[in-house]
This record gives structure tokens, C-alpha cells and sequence, in this order.
């Protein structure tokens, strides 16, 4: 398989194509606005400094200079943001290697299966270790891959933990879909044996502690212009993990729209280039790594929760593995779902990658940014509602393509059914119960369960999300089984755990799980 | 810029008189009688085509047949210069031009103008709304002149509801009148039916002050000081006992089931709707509405 990963840019390259676009962005400014631009770069970067105690080093250095320049000295003012946007760029862009991907890629099994051995041998014996077995990757992979031959994938995966990264790469190779380039955190690149590979198999670096419009216009210009060369990228449009375990229904614009962008650039360009798509990808897992920290702080006082969070159980390589372990011994662990891809604005798009309109035919999308004759015309406003019209086509993707687990079904039924109990406790109130007050009826529970199962049934038939659920006779016990069993591997506390003729619920895991289903508008019945 | 503007209805030919006061030469696509006194097509897919703006100025009812028939592309921008949703599903005008069409450039037109006056030369006010910035501008563009004055705004979703809700008010003001409950019934028709037009507003991420401006006090006003509005006029045929007519029912379900969908209480369009159907008789229905519980205004 060709990788297609097509660029693989030197530094100096990618430092001269962004100081381009950012100098051009300045120009734009008027001269107030952009000495607002960079004081707001000094006063961000200095509040960073302080909150986190930085007192030297080059982010200092340049953030000062950068002052000097501004109060001081003028003249030198476009010089030193350009040694600033220089510098960016070199933290951000990381070269990807199509050596390291492949022996990556043909090397991933096999030591997975070496790092999760236990180490008393013969105490325990691993299966044959085929991560197919434990990740479904479902879509129309046959389209997606005629598709990456010919135009630029976006993929845009909804995000639950800091393993998605690599399990949506692993998923990809799976697919036979070409990797791409993925923006990481920095606290990822630390360990330097990670940051080597990181790098290598496509990740750039993205800092989120730096948090003024400098920063992000470069990372901007930096998406634009490898996507303008042709690289498949992939976003989390989210943003962030989903602290509450919902689906996304909110998607940040800034990565998104650099989509549209690349795409016009081409188009501007008059020269041969590779239309834009953007791919769905909806992660649906039994289990989340981060899951106790993320609910936890979705539920923090309000402006206590956390944007960036890293102190969680991503952080001890040890509760990794034995994550990673446990999960593997699951029937269906994690099923990764390419949606239908659509175009820039939204659109679906057919196999060769026309849009289609809402009758089913196809259309030229150039008329969306070009004028009669074909010229683009540069719009940002217009743009910015495209961009906003594609983010709601990805939330009714997520939606449609969200496929529920038995630990999905059988924790929103223990939710519901301790709401049920608690009928006058709000949210907060109810994940705050004391531990003797958290259980529920194993009878009712069940009989929620089946009521779950029938309308789940109903909604899978209209296409309105997926599963993957036990068919057959006493299916409401199997998944309830299951659901405890799965529930018991991993996590400090259990999200359902079975007790005589009752189960004992953690309303915080049960809340977190349940809530993948929360946008698909089902309820439990009533009590007998 | 070309204008074209679909319907040689009164509305159509009172917009193509606004438009040339701008300064421009806006053609009318036409189905039956020919446009007088400006240029016009039948051919409304060409038409479509060579303008820069195109209006759409027809019922309701007849726009899923008008973007059938045109064949709109992704360059075209669309304004819809007609009031209400769907009547068969119920969908707002513009998703109903988005979902049929590539076209995505839409927006809606809407005020207190009144055909009659606009010909006869009187000034009036419109409001255009779309996400799009450009469609706004062109239309502003397109109409604003001496005797109109042309506002842009955001909030589609507002304005399209506002446009709804004055034609459902509208029959609960005829209905009013029609049972003889005087003038106060009148306010409080107006101010009960605005509360409940930007509760529901609100629900779906509309801006409030959307119903205080053109697009709903400007419109009710104009709608309630006119006795012979079609609105009215409906509502006053119910109240005799006589059959609603086909938007009525459809306006007033279709807007109770987007309140039902997001959770909002709409009394007022509820009676209209049960006055309608023939269910409830008016009386019986403004008692009932008379007999809820007391509240804050709030």
C-alpha cells in the first residue's frame, strides 16, 4: 500500500510557506490592529509564564523580544514576529517518515504482544494476539480508499482518549487507507523514544497551553499548507476528549476551516490539484482509559473543569497496559466507523468524489467560492458558514454512525433506573449519593434493558445510529451480563457490579458510559 | 446586478417596483399571465441562472415546485421573499431551498410592506436575513431605496419563524374579531402571541429582539391594522363556522410540532389550531385559555 502521505516538507520549506501566509495575514491589518494582535501575544504568553512559573528559556526570550520591539524599537517589530512564527514552525512541523510507518505498521502486533505479557511467564497466557479481533472498522472502506487516491482526506474522528491517535492509525492501516498527519499534544513528545515515533508516523506538535492568536494562526497556516500540498490530515473537531462521554454536538471551527482554505488555494492556483474530502470517524469503545478523570471533570464545579488535562491515567504507562491488556480479552473491544465522506460544505459526496445534493444529483462545488467566470473569490464570512454548515453534517454523522456496546445500553439503563429512584435529584446531586444508596433493582434494570434493546432496534432500523449487541433469546441478560463483566476489568470503581437481587451503581461511570446514547432520545419505560 | 424575481403575484410585482426605485431592472419569471410593465420570462431555470440575485416571491406552498423547476446551482443565491414553512413537511423555507438544491446562499425577506402601498409609492421597511453576509448586502442592495428602507439581519431562523407566527396570530386576531372580544382581546392576542413566538425563538438559538423588530411587531402591526389580510380574514371564516383554509391548519400544526420537538408551551397557537380543526368551538377555547393558572409576565 502507497502511503500518500505525499509530503514530507524540510523545515526550511514549511518556515518559508507559513511566514509567507502570516506576513500576508498581517498586511491585512491596519496598524493598530496588528500591534493589538501582537500585545495580545505578549500578555497571553506572559500570564502563561507566570501561571506556570516559566522565568527563562526561548519562549521567554522571544515573548520579551517581542515587547522590546513593540514599545521600543518598531522598525524591528516585523522581524522579531517573524523569528517568533519561525520558531513555531519549527516546534510544530515533525517529519514524517514512510520507513518508520510501514515497520510501525508490521511491527505493531507483535510488540503489543511482547509489552503486554505478563511477566511471570506461565502464569497466564496471551491469545493470539490480532488486534482485528478486537477492532471492528466498519464504513465504506472501498469508496474511502478509491477516494484517497485521488483527493486529500480530512479525517475527523470524535475523541474519547489520548489512545485514539494511534488506534485511529492502526484502524486506518487496517482499512488500507493511507495514514495522515495529526496534530499532538506537546506533553506527548516528552518521553523521547514517543516523540521519535510520534513524529515519524505523522504527528505535528501542538502546544495548547499557548493560547494567543499568534500561536493559532500559525498552527492554522501550518493544517493549510500541508492539506494545500496534498497530505491527509486528521482533526479531532471536538477539540478535546469528551468529558462527559457524549457524542459531539459542538465543533470547533479553527482546524476545520483550514479545509476550505487549502481547498480555494488550489483552486486560485490554476494548477492540477487534489480536491478536498472530509471523512467521519466515530470511535465507539466498551471501555475509555481516561474514563473516572473525564466524567469527573465534566461534573467539576462550574470554571473548575479543565481544558487540558494531565494528570490522568493516560500518565501512568503502567495503568496503560493493563488497560490495553484487559481490553484485548474483550469480544469487541472497540469498533472504529468511517462515515460516508462529504465535501467541503457538507455535501455527500459519490464514488468519484462529486457532490451530491439532497435530490441525489451531482453538482460542480466550485461555484461555492468561484464567481461566473471561475475566479475564486475570497470571502471569509461565507467561508466561516460553510465551515459551520460541515461542522453540523459531522454531528449528524457521529449520531448515525455511533455504534452502541452492551456497556453503552446496560449504563444508561443503571443511570436511568437511579434517576427513576431519585426523582428529585439533579445531576450533581444523584453522582453524590452515598455508596449504600447506589444500587438498583436487578429485575427493573433488566426490564430496562429490554426496553433499550427494542427501541435501540427500531432506531438501528431507521438508520438513525449502529450497534453491536448479542442477538438471539435472553438478550437483555447477555448484554446486562457482559456490561458487568467488562465493567469489572479496568476501572477503580465499577459502573455496574451485580449484588444478590440488586446492582450496585456508580453514578459517575454509569453517567459517563450511558451518555453515549444520550443523543439518541431513548428512555427506559416505566416500573412495573 | 440581475436581478430576478420568481412570481408575478402583487408581492413580486411590488418587490420589482422596489427594485427598479433602487436603480436596477429586475426581470419576473412568470407561469400564466405575463408581467406588465417590466421584462418577464417563462423560462424560469434560465432566469435562475443569469441572476445575481434571485427572489423567490410565490406561496408557501408552490416553493418546492419552484426549486424543482429552476435547478438551482452552488453559485446561486436565493432569497425567499414569502412568509411560513413548508406545508407538507413542515420544513422552514430556506432548509427546504438547502435540502432540494446545492444551493446554500439563501435568505428570507420580510417586513410590514404591504403590496397595495408599495405601488401606490408609500414608504415602508424590509428585513433580510441570512448567515451569509453577501446575500444580505445584495439584497439591501437590490431594494433599499427612498420609499424602502432595507435592514440586514443573522438571524434566519428568527425572521423565518417571525414570518410564521404573524400569519398564525394573524387568524387568532380574525377569529377574535370574529367572535366579537373587542379591541383588549386584540392586545392581548398580540403581546401573548409575540411571547410565545420568541419563547419558542429562543428554543431554537433565535435572537429575541428578531420579534420586536420588522420581522414581528412591524409584520403583526401591519397585519393587525389591516382588516382585510388574508390571515384575518381566514380567522374571522373559522370563527363564522366556515372551513379553515389548507394553510392555516398546516402553519399552526407545523409550528406546534417544532414547539413540541424543543419542549416549548404555545397556549395560544394550540386554541388556534383546535378553533381550526373544528374541534373546539372559539369561546370554548378562549375560556380555556382565559382559565390557566396565574403567572409573571416574565
Amino acid at each position: 500500500m502507497s502511503t500518500h502521505l505525499l509530503i514530507n516538507p524540510s523545515h526550511r520549506s514549511i518556515d518559508k510557506a507559513l511566514m509567507g501566509r502570516i506576513d500576508s495575514m498581517l498586511d491585512g491589518m491596519s496598524d493598530e490592529g496588528m500591534h493589538q494582535y501582537l500585545a495580545d501575544t505578549v500578555y497571553l504568553e506572559r500570564q502563561r509564564f507566570h501561571t506556570d512559573g516559566v522565568v527563562e528559556g526561548e519562549d521567554v526570550q522571544f515573548v520579551e523580544r517581542l515587547a522590546h520591539a513593540l514599545h521600543e524599537d518598531s522598525e524591528s517589530l516585523p522581524s522579531v514576529a517573524g523569528e517568533l512564527v519561525r520558531a513555531y514552525s519549527h516546534e510544530i512541523h515533525n517529519r514524517f517518515s514512510e520507513r518508520t510507518f510501514g515497520a510501525a505498521m508490521k511491527l505493531a502486533p507483535a510488540a503489543l504482544k511482547r509489552l503486554l505479557a505478563p511477566s511471570d511467564r506461565g502464569a497466564w497466557r496471551w491469545p493470539e494476539l490480532d488486534p482485528g479481533e478486537y477492532i471492528q472498522v466498519q464504513g465504506p472502506l472501498e469508496q474511502l480508499r478509491r477516494l484517497s487516491e485521488t483527493h486529500t482526506l480530512i479525517v475527523a474522528p470524535t475523541h474519547l482518549s489520548n489512545l485514539d491517535s494511534p488506534l485511529v492509525g492502526y484502524a486506518l492501516h487496517m482499512a488500507g487507507l493511507p495514514p495522515c498527519t495529526y496534530g499532538a499534544g506537546l506533553n506527548l513528545f516528552t518521553n523521547p523514544a514517543m516523540s521519535f515515533f510520534m513524529s515519524r508516523l505523522g504527528a505535528y506538535t501542538v502546544d495548547r497551553r499557548k493560547r494567543h492568536r499568534l500561536y493559532k494562526d500559525v498552527l492554522k497556516a501550518y493544517s493549510t499548507e500541508l492539506i494545500y500540498r496534498g497530505a491527509h490530515s486528521l482533526f479531532y473537531p471536538g477539540g478535546t476528549r469528551s468529558r462527559t462521554g457524549c457524542i459531539e454536538s459542538h465543533l470547533k471551527r479553527g482546524l476545520l476551516g483550514t479545509g476550505i482554505a487549502a481547498w480555494q488555494e488550489g483552486l486560485r492556483s490554476g494548477e492540477e490539484h487534489r480536491d478536498v474530502i472530509v471523512v467521519p470517524c466515530t470511535l465507539s469503545c466498551s471501555l475509555v482509559l481516561e474514563a473516572e478523570t473525564l466524567i469527573s471533570d465534566a461534573l467539576a464545579a462550574e470554571g473548575k473543569s479543565r481544558y487540558i488535562i494531565t494528570d490522568d491515567e493516560f500518565s501512568h504507562p503502567t495503568t496503560v497496559l493493563k488497560f490495553v491488556r484487559q481490553l484485548m480479552d474483550l469480544d469487541v473491544s472497540v469498533v472504529v466507523r468511517f462515515g460516508a465522506p462529504l465535501d467541503l460544505i457538507g455535501n455527500p459526496v459519490d464514488e468519484q468524489g462529486r457532490s451530491i445534493d439532497g435530490n441525489g444529483r451531482s453538482f460542480d462545488r466550485r461555484k461555492y467560492v468561484c464567481d461566473r467566470s471561475g475566479s475564486v473569490i475570497t470571502d471569509v464570512q461565507r467561508d466561516r458558514v460553510y465551515t459551520n454548515q460541515l461542522a453540523s453534517a459531522l454531528c449528524r454523522s457521529y449520531q448515525r454512525d455511533n455504534v452502541a456496546l452492551p456497556t453503552h445500553v446496560a449504563a444508561y439503563a443503571g443511570w436511568m433506573c437511579l434517576a427513576e429512584r431519585y426523582p428529585k435529584l439533579d445531576v450533581y446531586q444523584r453522582v453524590l449519593l452515598a455508596p449504600f444508596e447506589r444500587w438498583v433493582d436487578r429485575n427493573r434494570l433488566l426490564a430496562a434493558v429490554e426496553h433499550l434493546l427494542i427501541q435501540l432496534d427500531a432506531t438501528v432500523a431507521a438508520g438513525e445510529i449502529q450497534s453491536v449487541l448479542p442477538s438471539g433469546t435472553d438478550r437483555a441478560e447477555q448484554v446486562l451480563t457482559d456490561a458487568v463483566s467488562t465493567f469489572s476489568r479496568f476501572h477503580s470503581n465499577r459502573a455496574l457490579a451485580f449484588e444478590d437481587w440488586r446492582v450496585l451503581v456508580d453514578p459517575k461511570l454509569a453517567l459517563y458510559y450511558g451518555n453515549r446514547l444520550a443523543g439518541a432520545q431513548l428512555d427506559i419505560g416505566s416500573a412495573p | 446586478m440581475n436581478i430576478g424575481i420568481i412570481g408575478n403575484g402583487a408581492w413580486g410585482r411590488a418587490l420589482a417596483m422596489l427594485a427598479a426605485k433602487a436603480g436596477h431592472q429586475p426581470r419576473i419569471g412568470f407561469r400564466g399571465t405575463r408581467p406588465t410593465g417590466f421584462p418577464g420570462t417563462p423560462n424560469l431555470a434560465a432566469l435562475s441562472t443569469e441572476s445575481d440575485l434571485l427572489l423567490i416571491a410565490v406561496h408557501a406552498h408552490a416553493v418546492r415546485e419552484v426549486v424543482d423547476a429552476i435547478d438551482l446551482d452552488a453559485g446561486a443565491r436565493v432569497v425567499l421573499a414569502t412568509r411560513g414553512l413548508a406545508p407538507e413537511t413542515g420544513e422552514w423555507l430556506s432548509d427546504l431551498v438547502a435540502g432540494n438544491s446545492p444551493c446554500r446562499r439563501v435568505g428570507v425577506l420580510t417586513g410590514p410592506a404591504v403590496a397595495s402601498e408599495v405601488v401606490a409609492g408609500r414608504p415602508t421597511a424590509l428585513v433580510v436575513a441570512s448567515l451569509f453576509d453577501e446575500v444580505c448586502k445584495a439584497t439591501q442592495e437590490a431594494f433599499h431605496s427612498e420609499q424602502c428602507r432595507v435592514y440586514t439581519s443573522q438571524d434566519l431562523r428568527g425572521v423565518e419563524l417571525a414570518g410564521a407566527m404573524v400569519r398564525v396570530l394573524g387568524v387568532a386576531l380574525g377569529i377574535a374579531d370574529g367572535v366579537d372580544f373587542g379591541v383588549g382581546a386584540r392586545g392581548v392576542i398580540v403581546t401573548r402571541g409575540l411571547a410565545e413566538a420568541t419563547r419558542l425563538g429562543e428554543a431554537l438559538g433565535a435572537h429575541p429582539q428578531t420579534f420586536f423588530g420588522l420581522a414581528g411587531v412591524g409584520d403583526l402591526v401591519s397585519c393587525a391594522s389591516s382588516p382585510s389580510h388574508p390571515s384575518q380574514e381566514a380567522g374571522r371564516a373559522v370563527a363564522r363556522g366556515g372551513t379553515a383554509t389548507g394553510f392555516v391548519l398546516d402553519e399552526t400544526r407545523s409550528v406546534l410540532a417544532i414547539a413540541g420537538r424543543n419542549g416549548v408551551d404555545m397556549p395560544l397557537t394550540e386554541a388556534v389550531l383546535s378553533i381550526a380543526s373544528g374541534d373546539v368551538r372559539p369561546k370554548l377555547a378562549f375560556d380555556e385559555l382565559m382559565r390557566r393558572s396565574a403567572r409573571s409576565e416574565d
